[in-house]
């Protein structure tokens, strides 16, 4: 375990916004060494430092206390030796254990091992030693073999902490933002400014003039009083001084007006092209990255979080950097006029940034709490809406009346949190400023009335600086409440930037642009929690052309496996070969392209049904469209539709049936032409009728390509070349239809208790 | 048209507490041996309402040859086993449930998109990550929450109202739902 405090500073020129993270990096030991009183107990039982071929420590003891339990490995034995903390001690023969895993009870796991038959628990350690213990497993099957094994494979740090800096990551194997960050994060956004660049650099020469013109109104006001209205030596000055003075503030207002434009204008322009980048990013993520990521906030990210990019930029031409500008060219004029004055102006410059300082702090919180509960009613509202249905048919409107109280109450008392906090800094600010004013009506006033060199014109063009000093500092103060807004949004759209997709083509990945539809899975082991597998040594073979059915029980790993055949995720271990080749050696864009997959609930977009078919091809002809749907039985009902393959659906395509629109979907999947189908649960929503009309168009769709079938009814699968039984993750049958009926095992009985459940509901009818 | 056979309804089998006999076997085991005779090997236990009746309705699991998990039955209660028998469920119901159960907090910070916690607990000083997302923080009882670390470790606080206004001030400005 290691801490280390870590400053940030957020530098904007003239003013420095800096905030202190205490982080507390949590770092793998990336060994240990096995201490005196075990060694100890080693020798006494015949061991020797040589003979010790793997080592590592379990933090737990049986009843949940922290301990220290050591867990060693020679050539044909497991020990278990307690070094602090209550634990028998362990000598197995590793001939003796027939299988370790790794079981996870709530909040712990288990090193397990198969022993006569049962398992037992070997040692006991919290979920961050779970990737270790995983990898010491796989380290002592090797040493079982009499391979070579290392401390290091289990040592490597856990890919939830960046190896580098031991900081713990979002993600497993994320983007460190300690070692990955490109600088602050202000600075990343004035990289993504680089296309605009030229815009910016007539922007900033528009404000230098526009700066210029704002220190000439004092200084004719200077003149205007010591020489024409005090001492009367050039009265016939004043029409030009008031010629000027009206030319000055007209150039000026042309120039805001002309800035104000430009910076409106990149700003639009730079929202527009993060958008585009941010789409096309999350489009390159893979499909893990969705399931630890909730719709609701990533559409906030798109909405107002890209939107905080249009407001940096606006006001940082029109706002900040001005500000800045004028905050240098006043001063310089204030310490020009009287360096003395000058000094007492800066007074309440150190307070102005301690409350700067400490309203940051307070606020950066504030501020994503803000975001939560906003990124909170999104999520509700897109869930509820979506599910509208079903909170009518189960009578919960109340229910969800009353959740959605309870998160709007939270975005109103968030939001008035940061406004409260902003009512209480700004009026502070305001009384800080004007003390310093004061302070200079009070000496400025004296030394010309003492007549010390100071006259009154000079005071009076002082005093105007003074104010137009304060104001720009003011606002550059209350500043940091929008930077901090603006910092919050532009880290959880660089955060997206910054994550690399798990499933990435090897440089080298392999163009396969006409598969033929060979697949095969060699042993292959994958979880979603790699702790837990759902598909467990799983090997079998499809032929191109076959059909094969996949049957099992709800949660067996059905869908899991074509999961893994799409390649939205990677095995664990063994290897899925597609035509020969390793998928993750295949392009991902023409195994994709290849493979058509027909979902129990299709997906079907806000478009005309034609575009709606035509998603994955979208050159097809209309010919092909109607050849396509006919196939799939979906054309007679959409002609008796009003505006037929033009009706224009509505979300999720309500207003058609499940069955219609699985039939588009096979229509669309049909289009495509894939050497490699899946229905993935495509009958298993659709009444009897439908599901008749949907088999008849499989059964052409079958025809010439390797089609998948994941099926409940299995009705749907007599004719498959092959049916595969999953059961808890492993193929438990396979064979035809007729082979696996002779066999009365698993799909037997599922077989016999569909047609109970067949003629119960036919007696009903 | 097949024979129709009875579709029966499942429902829990409840063990009684004077016919089971749970007792220790070899490497810390716990065995048990139903009054039909039938024995089980490695058997762990889970409680159905782990908060709110934490020793009632105890399932006690094991293995089956293919290594699936299987609910052997439930105890009703545990008080009505005998002394010995409820010593090793109680162990059981401890080597299945972790937690470090938090009595101060030093600190929360966040930074790089997550929450890190200084905190005191039942096992000593304890400095963990989170990701401050709702589904890592969430009601335990009605006065508590439970907290998942990035490892998927668990913190429990059983009753926000008995930190320190300060603390709560502290956990309430992150874990505000």
């Amino acid at each position: 375990m290691r801490q280390g405090p870590r400053v940030l500073k957020f530098f904007l020129p003239g003013l420095i916004l800096m905030y202190k993270m205490e982080v507390t990096a949590e770092m793998e030991n990336s060994s240990q060494k096995i201490p005196e009183g075990v060694w100890a107990k080693l020798r006494e039982k015949g061991l020797s430092e040589s003979d010790i071929k793997l080592s590592t420590v379990a933090d737990l003891d049986f009843t949940g206390n922290p301990a220290e339990i050591w867990v060693i490995a020679s050539d044909k034995r497991l020990l278990i030796i307690p070094q602090k903390g209550m634990h028998e001690e362990f000598d197995l023969q590793l001939e003796k254990i027939k299988k370790l895993r790794i079981r996870a009870s709530i909040g712990s796991a288990y090193l397990q091992a198969k022993i006569d038959e049962f398992f037992i628990d070997i040692v006991r350690f919290t979920n961050g030693l779970r990737y270790k213990f995983s990898r010491f497993i796989v380290q002592l099957e090797l040493l079982k073999q009499g391979k070579p094994v290392s401390d290091e494979y289990i040592n490597e740090p856990h890919p939830m902490t960046c190896p580098v800096c031991g900081l713990p990551l979002q993600t497993e194997r994320a983007v460190c933002p300690r070692c990955a960050r490109q600088g602050p994060i202000l600075f990343r956004v004035i990289v993504l400014l680089e296309p605009y660049l030229h815009w910016v650099i007539i922007v900033l020469i528009l404000m230098f003039i526009s700066v210029g013109l704002n220190l000439v109104p004092p200084k004719l006001t200077q003149i205007l009083v010591d020489e024409v209205l005090t001492t009367r030596r050039h009265v016939d000055w004043l029409i030009w001084i008031v010629v000027a003075l009206v030319s000055a503030e007209l150039t000026r207002a042309l120039i805001n007006m002309v800035v104000g434009t430009l910076t409106t204008s990149v700003g639009t322009l730079i929202t527009f092209d993060l958008r585009k980048r941010l789409f096309r990013k999350l489009q390159e993520l893979s499909v893990d990255y969705y399931d630890q990521q909730s719709v609701g906030t990533l559409m906030t990210r798109f909405s107002s979080d890209v939107e905080a990019f249009h407001g940096f930029v606006t006001q940082a031409g029109q706002g900040f950097l001005l500000n800045l500008f004028l905050i240098a060219g006043i001063g310089l004029m204030l310490f020009f006029i009287n360096a003395r004055l000058a000094f007492y102006v800066l007074i309440p410059v150190p307070l102005v940034m301690f409350g700067t300082y400490f309203f940051w702090n307070r606020i950066y919180p504030m501020n994503f709490k803000l975001w939560d509960s906003q990124a909170k009613i999104s999520r509700f509202l897109n869930i509820v809406l979506s599910g509208i249905r079903v909170v009518k048919a189960f009578a919960q409107e109340e229910k969800e009346i009353r959740r959605f109280e309870s998160m709007a109450a939270n975005l109103r008392d968030s939001n008035r949190r940061v406004g409260i906090n902003v009512a209480k800094f700004n009026p502070m600010m305001t009384f800080l400023f004007s003390t310093g004013g004061l302070i200079v009506w009070y000496a400025g006033g004296k030394a010309v009335l003492e007549n010390q060199g100071f006259t009154l014109g000079q005071l009076m063009a002082f005093l105007s600086y003074t104010s137009m000093f304060y104001a720009p500092l003011s606002q550059m103060a209350l500043m940091s409440n929008w930077v901090s807004s603006f910092v919050t949004a532009s880290h959880r759209i660089f955060e997206i930037f910054d994550t690399e997709p798990q499933l990435k083509d090897s440089p080298n990945a392999i163009r396969m642009p006409h598969i033929k539809g060979h697949i095969k899975f060699e042993h292959v082991t994958f979880g979603y929690d790699p702790y837990q597998p759902i598909i467990k040594d799983v090997s079998f073979e499809i032929e191109p052309g076959q059909l094969v059915g996949i049957v099992g029980k709800s949660g067996s790993g059905k869908t899991t496996l074509v999961n893994l055949i799409c390649r939205f995720y990677d095995v664990q271990e063994g290897a899925i070969y597609i035509d020969g080749k390793d998928i993750r050696d295949i392009s991902s864009y023409d195994l994709r392209r290849q493979i058509g997959l027909v979902l129990q609930e299709p997906f079907l977009f806000r478009a005309s049904i034609a575009e709606n078919i035509l998603y994955g091809r979208p050159d097809a002809t209309f010919k092909e469209i109607l050849n396509a749907s006919k196939a799939a039985n979906c054309h007679d009902f959409i002609m008796k539709l009003p505006m037929g393959y033009d009706l224009y659906l509505r979300e999720h395509g309500a207003g058609i049936s499940g069955g219609e629109k699985q039939r588009i979907g096979i229509a669309r999947a049909l289009l495509c032409d894939p050497p490699i189908l899946i229905l993935d649960e495509a009958t298993s929503s659709v009444d009897t009728e439908s599901e008749k009309k949907i088999q008849d168009a499989l059964a052409i769709l079958c025809k010439n390509r390797t089609t998948i079938v994941v099926a409940h009814r299995l009705s749907t699968l007599k004719d498959a070349d092959k049916i595969l039984v999953v059961d808890n993750g492993r193929i438990v049958e396979s064979g035809n239809h007729h082979q696996l009926m002779e066999k009365k095992g698993i799909y037997y009985r599922l077989v016999m208790m569909q047609l109970k459940l067949t003629s119960i509901e036919t007696e009903v009818t | 048209m097949m024979e129709q056979e009875k579709i029966e309804k499942p429902e829990i089998v409840f063990l009684d507490p004077k016919k089971i006999k749970i007792f220790r076997g070899t490497f810390e085991t716990i065995h048990v041996m139903l009054e039909d005779g039938s024995l089980y090997r490695g058997v762990f236990a889970v409680a159905a309402f782990p908060v709110t009746q934490p020793n009632k309705y105890i399932s006690l699991f094991a293995y089956d040859e293919k290594d699936r998990e299987f609910e052997i039955g439930m105890i009703e209660d545990i008080e009505q086993l005998p002394e010995e028998s409820k010593k090793l469920i109680i162990e059981a119901l401890k080597r299945q449930y972790f937690s470090f159960e938090i009595l101060a907090i030093n600190s929360i910070k966040f930074a790089y998109g997550l929450l890190f916690f200084d905190v005191e607990t039942d096992k000593g000083p304890k400095q963990f990550s989170m990701r401050w997302e709702t589904r890592y923080a969430y009601d335990f009882g009605g006065k508590g929450k439970i907290l998942i670390d990035i490892f998927e470790d668990r913190y429990v606080i059983r009753d926000i109202s008995k930190l320190s206004r300060m603390e709560q001030e502290l956990f309430t400005r992150f874990i505000y739902w």
